[in-house]
Parts: structure tokens; C-alpha cells; sequence
């Protein structure tokens, strides 16, 4: 969809932003330094052998790209890093924001090389504001961006969402906020920059949780494993566990649940009033609970979806890679891995497009893979410079 | 003088409802795109009702229509009214866009190059395409509210609809895809956008360790965030409710740690020498770090760590979010007046852009509020004609 060249300076905190992009169709030349970074040492591990070329978190996370090495801490590295910018049209970044201030890579000195460069910082706290000097890391910016605050249970420590949600959040806000900007671009033919907090990246993905505090000054808590509104939760099954919905379904729900002789006191007029259920939910809970252990989850999921019913297995990784919802619609896709040998199902494009029907993707670089195809090609350096720079350590 | 907002020119037919497509239209507003919010009084109640912070929150900078799409001539000017626009967006099951013969080819025949996006709960296709799903049906299916746990026997809710922020996003990012795609090659499209799938693409380290080494992966409470690095974690500090999270990454982080908490003695002892020797004896080690924590709030903490260079912070809470100093100095949360709720506050935005930054301008419609514009001046009606619309209600 998209035709755009790419420079992806950004290790785990947001090489997620220039992926999204790829996936629409970018050129993503991923820039590492000689020595790999942290990101590529990230589990899980293909076969748990922990290596730089091994990590399945960085697999993902750069399917699609390109990826060469260059050491930005040499001056020849940033000249050659300033001749990739003249061509491209965004870069995008997860320095330290002081970092940036390192001669030669903020964005004073690369929008001057290239007024059209759209340059995008994902930092942990933003480049303004007196904690921007601060550190961050997926945890501090769920917990600061008040996340953790509202899951989780009461009697417990606050709970960080699985799978690093905070570097995603913030990596989706920035892909989209590029692409804004590039429509700005279209009209202007002017760049800009971009500045992108994880700690507000979080903060914004918060549904009503400041809603109802500005509104209403309630201040949101962590109720386990029921919604907030007290409408629904999740509850075990025979075989797993349910997320079950009982606010406008009650009446259904507990006609069903008394058909079978579960209902117990629940039929009850008293408990059709919301206000009532709320006050004595535990005994609410226990009894549809009572009920829904008696039930596999697919059984239940089926019968509430026939109902219309928002009801949802809580799937294992297991259950999703053999969901046939997603089997209908491809969105496993195999990814080739020659030196291997093999191809690997890889989770695919979460949209269809009428202009891309078909997605294809090429596995993550091996560090440094395409140092050849992008310096020869792009730059036009010759063999002879290329073998040169490397053993200068440049690239 | 001040640059063009970034989508202006740019208007968008929005049928969305709750919260993952307003989401993705208000993000669209904010930037400049000329939303029209199609409303029906019979359906404007809940988190659609227009006297809510709630709405208010989650449509400002937009315009709203009122239509009864039963009746034919709604669909009607639907069509006329998507030749004026560049966008349409709705969020409805499969099977209710059927019922109304308002598909991607009816709007492409009234407009060849219009961009038509589709976002529902599972996708237009497949056995589940009419299933129901509120962000928490998507969070349950996608593998996020299983691995989201202190154990594996009991799954914990997230207590927000990420999903339909994740989707929102998602939505209003592949729309500005779409319309650089429009602007090289004239073209429209037509994306169906899966809610469940881009949930998925959330958890995609985790779907991998499965379909390469038939991992199954299991809840790691607040080590899931962390590198092979201790301690890392969540502990109690003083006050009631009140936390702060620690991620230490090196050794030198370590020592300095023991040394701001006033126990240089820890750094000595055999069992926590290492990393990996550390977070082998991860539950002594924190039963540790809390003796200390709890006896400081969790600001003083975060400034103690966060100055000598490791990461810490507070676990904020809503109130603690509105009165944070470090967000108030970025204007991260705006005021607005809105002329049934007054004054009001809501969150701005991620996106900050340098050249043509976001506007909040407008508080969010009141229902109907810009029939006589987008009828009249847009398609041209004449005030009798409206009048009778109203009168028959179809426009109402």
C-alpha cells in the first residue's frame, strides 16, 4: 500500500513501529550496530538455543526487513548514515532522548540533509518534561502509563499485561502518526518530527479508566478476574476457563441455567435488579461458576454465541495456531528459513486488503545480511570499499 | 504561518459505535479529517449517548447526522453523501451491513476511488464472522487474558478494552496507508479489518514459540516484562495500595541499588552474586528489596533509583495520572468545554508531531447537530426538504 524507504535505528522498544510498516509495504532497512544489541538475545529461542540469530521476539518483530550493520559511533559510520538519509523518508528511533543529541544524528542536523525526512523518537517518558531523562522499560512504562494499576488482583501486586504491551502500544501509535505525517509531506513536501512516549502510549490505551475519573472521580482498581462494570468475568470450565458476559444477558442466562437445575436461588425476582446483583456479586459469581464447571468451554462459547453473546474461550497459544476462524482466513502464513532448510508458520497481516490480497513475507536479516545488496546498490559503493569499511569496522 | 492540519481535506463517513471505531475516527479528527458521525435518535443511548463524558470523550472534533437507515431514502442519501467523502468506516457485524445493501460495491459504484474499511470483532469472513465481541470477547480469544496472570490456574482481566484501542489504532493507521496508496495511484480499496487478528499481532512472539518449537507458553507474572535480569519486579511501598516497579540491568545497577537502599551487605551475599544466580532465588530477593520499599513511597523511590540511573516508577493510578507533573507539563490531558457537560477534561494524544500537531478544537457533537450543514450545504437540500425528512423520519 504504501512506498516508502525506511530506517529502523530502533531495538526492541520499538522495532515493532517499522515492522507495522513493512507490512503495508515499506522498504525497512534495519541499521544495527557491528556488536548486535540486547534485542536480538530476547526469548523465546528457535530449538532454546539462545543465540543472536536464534531469538523468535526478534523474528517477528523484523519480518519483512532489511538489514545491514553500520557503527554510528564513527565518523565515517555517520556519513555514510547521512548519505542513507538524503533517500529515505523516515527514521525511526529508540535513543535515549539526550542521545539524539550526539552530533550529527538529532533532527536539526538530518532534517537539514533531508527536509522531507520524517523523524520518529519512541522514548520512554518523550523528549520534553522534567522525567525525560528518565529510564524505561517495558515494565516502568506500564506501571507509570497506569496500566499495571487496573489489572491484576486486589489482594496482590499489580500484574504487567503479557507479551511487552507497552513497547507494542507505543510502536502502533508511532507507525500511524508517520503515516499522518507523510500525508502532511504529500501537500507540504516538508518532513517533521515525531515524538512518541511510551509512558502516554499506555495511558492512552486505558479505555474509560480516565473517563470515569474525570467524569465521575472514580478512581479504577484491580477486580481479578471480573470486568470492571461487574458484567462479566472469567470462570472455569470442565477443560479451561471462559470470559461470560451477564449483565444484559441475565434474564437468557438464568433461564438456561435453571432448564438444567442451576439456577439455585438466582431465579429469584430480586436478582434481576443490577444494583442488587452488584452488591452480593460473590454469591452471583459462585453460582454461575457452579454452572459453568460443569460445561467444556466450547460448548458454552457455542451456546452463547447462538445467543449473541460476547462469550470467549480463554485460548491457549495452542488453541489459537489451530483456531479454525483464523485458519479460514490465512492468517498463519508460511515464512521460508533456507538455512534451515524449512519454512515457519508466522502470524500474518491482521487485515485484507482489496489492492494486496496475498501477503508474502521474507524472514528477519541475519546480522548484517544485506550490508552488499543496500551499500552497492544503494550508495553505490564499490566491492573494494565495501570489504574496506569492513575491516574498519564501519560496517 | 501555521502549517495545514495534517488530514485536512480529508472527510470520512463514520458508522462506528462504542469505543474501537470511534477510537480510530477521533484519531482521524484530531488530525484534521472532517469526520461526519452518522447517529439515529433510536440507537443513541449508553456509551452512544452524546450527553456522556463518555461520548464526549471518546467523539470530539467530529459533526453528527442523525439517519434511521430503515428506511430507504437513508440509504439513499448514504450514497450521495459518500460522493463527498473520501473515507467510510463502520464497525458492525457482517451480517447487520447485509441487512442494509450498504456493501463496499454499492459505495464504489457511487464513488470509484473511495476507501471503505470494515473493522469487526473477527473479520468479514470465516465460521466466526458473526460472533459478538466486546474488547474483552478479543483479549479472551487472542491468548492475552490467559498468559495475563500471576499463575497458571486463574487468568486475570486486563480492567480495560485494549483490544479496542489496539484495533483503533490499527484501523485509523491502515486507513492513512490507504490514502497514500489513493494519492500515488488514484486508487480506493476495500480493508477488513479482523479485531481478533490484531490482537494477535500483539502476542506474536508467543504464537511463534509455538508454531517453531510447540511451545506452549504459561504466565510469568511481572517477569514477563523483563529481560533475564533480577531483580525486576513490583513491590509495596508505603501508603495503602501504593506500588513501584524496579527493573535492574546490570551488575552496576545492582550494587547501586543495594547501596541507595542502605544495604551494601546484599551485594556480598553468595545467592545473589550473579544474574542468574538472582533470579534463582527471585522470591528471597524481593521478599528483600519490599523490606526497603515499603517503608518509602513510591515517588521517593522512583527518584532515589531514576537519579542514580536505573529504572524504576510509580504504579499510577487514575488520580495519580491526572495530577502527574511530568504529564502536565506536556499538556498530555486537555480541557475542553462542551455545552451540556461545561468544562471537561480527556486525554490528547501519543502522537505528537512537530509540524502539524493534533487540535482539539471542538467538543464532541450533539445528536444531530450538523444535519442542516452536511444535508444542506453538502448535498444541496433545500430546507423544506429537510424539514420533511425530519417530518418522516428518516432524518432523525
Amino acid at each position: 500500500m504504501i512506498d516508502l524507504i525506511v530506517l529502523d535505528l530502533a531495538d526492541e522498544k520499538a522495532a515493532f513501529c517499522s515492522r507495522l510498516l513493512a507490512d503495508t509495504g515499506a522498504t525497512v532497512i534495519k541499521i544495527e550496530s557491528p556488536t548486535p544489541d540486547s534485542s536480538r538475545y530476547k526469548s523465546p529461542f528457535y530449538n532454546h538455543v539462545p543465540n543472536m540469530e536464534n531469538s523468535l521476539h526478534f523474528w517477528t518483530q523484523n519480518r519483512g526487513k532489511l538489514g545491514i550493520t553500520l557503527d554510528l559511533n564513527k565518523q565515517k559510520g555517520r556519513a555514510i548514515f547521512h548519505r542513507l538519509i538524503q533517500q529515505a523518508d523516515v527514521v525511526v528511533e529508540s535513543f535515549p532522548p539526550d542521545y539524539l543529541h550526539v552530533p550529527g544524528l538529532d533532527y536539526d542536523v538530518l532534517s537539514a540533509i533531508n527536509p522531507e525526512l520524517i523523524h520518529c523518537s519512541v522514548t520512554g517518558f518523550g523528549n520534553s518534561g522534567p522525567n525525560k531523562g528518565y529510564r524505561s522499560c517495558d515494565l516502568v512504562a506500564s506501571a507509570s502509563g497506569g496500566q499495571m494499576y487496573i489489572c491484576g488482583d486486589p489482594q496482590e501486586e499489580p500484574l504487567v499485561p503479557y507479551g511487552q504491551q507497552s513497547y507494542n502500544i507505543a510502536s502502533l501509535y508511532a507507525a500511524t502518526g508517520i503515516l499522518i505525517a507523510l500525508h502532511a509531506r504529500r501537500r507540504s513536501g516538508k518532513g517533521q518530527h515525531i515524538d512518541i512516549s511510551t509512558q502516554e502510549a499506555v495511558c492512552s490505551a486505558l479505555d474509560s479508566t480516565m473517563v470515569r475519573y474525570f467524569f465521575e472521580q472514580t478512581v479504577s482498581v484491580r477486580q481479578g478476574n471480573r470486568h470492571w462494570n461487574n458484567q462479566s468475568c472469567v470462570l472455569p470450565t470442565s477443560d479451561g476457563n471462559i470470559y461470560i458476559t451477564f449483565g444484559l444477558e441475565w434474564d437468557t442466562l438464568i433461564e438456561l441455567m435453571h432448564a438444567e437445575g442451576r439456577a439455585g436461588d438466582l431465579i429469584e425476582e430480586r436478582w434481576r435488579n443490577e444494583e442488587y446483583r452488584n452488591r452480593n456479586l460473590s454469591h452471583v459469581i459462585s453460582v454461575l461458576r457452579s454452572w459453568t464447571e460443569l460445561h467444556s468451554t466450547g460448548e458454552l462459547v457455542e451456546l452463547g454465541q447462538s445467543m449473541r453473546f460476547p462469550w470467549a474461550p480463554v485460548q491457549r497459544v495452542s488453541q489459537i495456531a489451530n483456531d479454525p476462524q483464523l485458519a479460514e482466513r490465512g492468517y498463519f502464513v508460511p515464512v521460508d528459513h533456507p538455512e534451515y532448510s524449512t519454512t515457519y508458520k508466522y502470524p500474518g497481516l491482521p487485515f485484507k486488503s482489496s489492492v494486496t490480497p496475498t501477503s508474502e513475507f521474507r524472514r528477519a536479516p541475519l546480522h548484517g545480511e544485506h550490508n552488499s545488496i543496500v551499500y552497492s546498490e544503494k550508495l553505490a559503493f564499490s566491492e573494494e570499499e565495501i570489504n574496506a569499511l569492513r575491516e574498519e569496522g564501519v560496517i | 504561518m501555521p502549517e495545514d492540519k495534517a488530514l485536512k481535506g480529508i472527510r470520512v463517513l463514520d458508522f462506528t459505535r462504542l469505543l474501537a471505531g470511534p477510537y480510530a475516527t477521533r484519531l482521524l479528527a484530531d488530525f484534521g479529517a472532517e469526520v461526519i458521525k452518522v447517529q439515529s435518535s433510536h440507537t443513541a443511548v449508553g456509551a452512544e449517548d452524546n450527553g456522556t463524558g463518555y461520548f464526549a470523550t471518546w467523539n470530539r472534533n467530529k459533526l453528527s447526522i442523525t439517519l434511521n437507515m430503515n428506511y430507504p431514502e437513508a440509504r439513499d442519501l448514504v450514497l450521495k453523501l459518500s460522493q463527498k467523502c473520501d473515507v467510510i468506516i463502520e464497525n458492525f457485524t457482517p451480517r447487520v451491513k447485509h441487512n442494509w445493501h450498504l456493501d463496499y460495491e454499492t459505495f464504489k459504484r457511487a464513488k470509484p476511488d473511495i476507501i471503505m474499511l470494515s473493522m469487526s470483532g473477527f473479520g468479514q469472513t470465516g465460521p466466526f464472522k458473526d460472533y459478538a465481541a466486546l474488547g474483552q470477547t478479543v483479549q479472551a480469544f487472542s491468548g492475552l487474558t490467559r498468559l495475563t496472570s500471576y499463575n497458571k490456574e486463574q487468568p486475570m482481566v486486563l480492567g480495560n478494552a485494549y483490544s479496542d484501542v489496539v484495533s483503533g489504532i490499527y484501523a485509523a493507521f491502515l486507513i492513512s496507508a490507504a490514502l497514500d496508496y489513493r494519492g500515488r495511484t488514484g486508487k480506493g480499496q476495500y480493508i477488513d479489518l479482523s479485531e481478533y487478528e490484531a490482537m494477535c499481532s500483539m502476542m506474536e512472539p508467543a504464537l511463534l514459540d509455538y508454531t517453531v518449537n510447540s511451545v506452549i507458553s504459561q504466565p510469568q507474572g511481572n517477569s514477563s516484562s523483563c529481560n533475564t535480569s533480577a531483580p525486576c519486579g513490583c513491590y509495596r511501598c508505603s501508603g495503602t495500595d501504593r506500588w513501584c516497579v524496579i527493573a535492574v540491568e546490570s551488575e552496576e545497577e545492582w550494587h547501586t541499588l543495594c547501596r541507595i537502599a542502605g544495604h551494601p551487605e546484599w551485594a556480598a551475599l553468595e545467592e545473589f552474586r550473579t544474574a542468574k544466580s538472582r533470579l534463582k532465588h527471585e522470591k528471597t530477593l524481593n521478599k528483600l528489596i519490599e523490606k526497603w520499599t515499603v517503608l518509602h513511597s513510591p515517588e521517593e523511590i522512583t527518584r532515589l533509583l531514576q537519579d542514580a540511573g536505573i529504572a524504576a516508577g510509580t504504579v499510577n493510578n487514575a488520580a495519580d495520572l491526572a495530577g502527574d507533573p511530568h504529564l502536565k507539563d506536556r499538556g498530555f490531558f486537555v480541557k475542553m468545554e462542551h455545552p451540556v457537560l461545561g468544562d471537561m477534561t480527556c486525554d490528547g494524544t501519543a502522537i505528537r508531531l512537530s509540524g502539524t500537531p493534533a487540535a482539539f478544537e471542538a467538543a464532541a457533537p450533539l445528536i444531530g447537530e450538523h444535519n442542516t450543514y452536511v444535508f444542506g450545504q453538502l448535498l444541496g437540500m433545500s430546507e423544506n426538504d429537510i424539514l420533511d425528512y425530519r417530518e418522516r423520519g428518516i432524518i432523525s
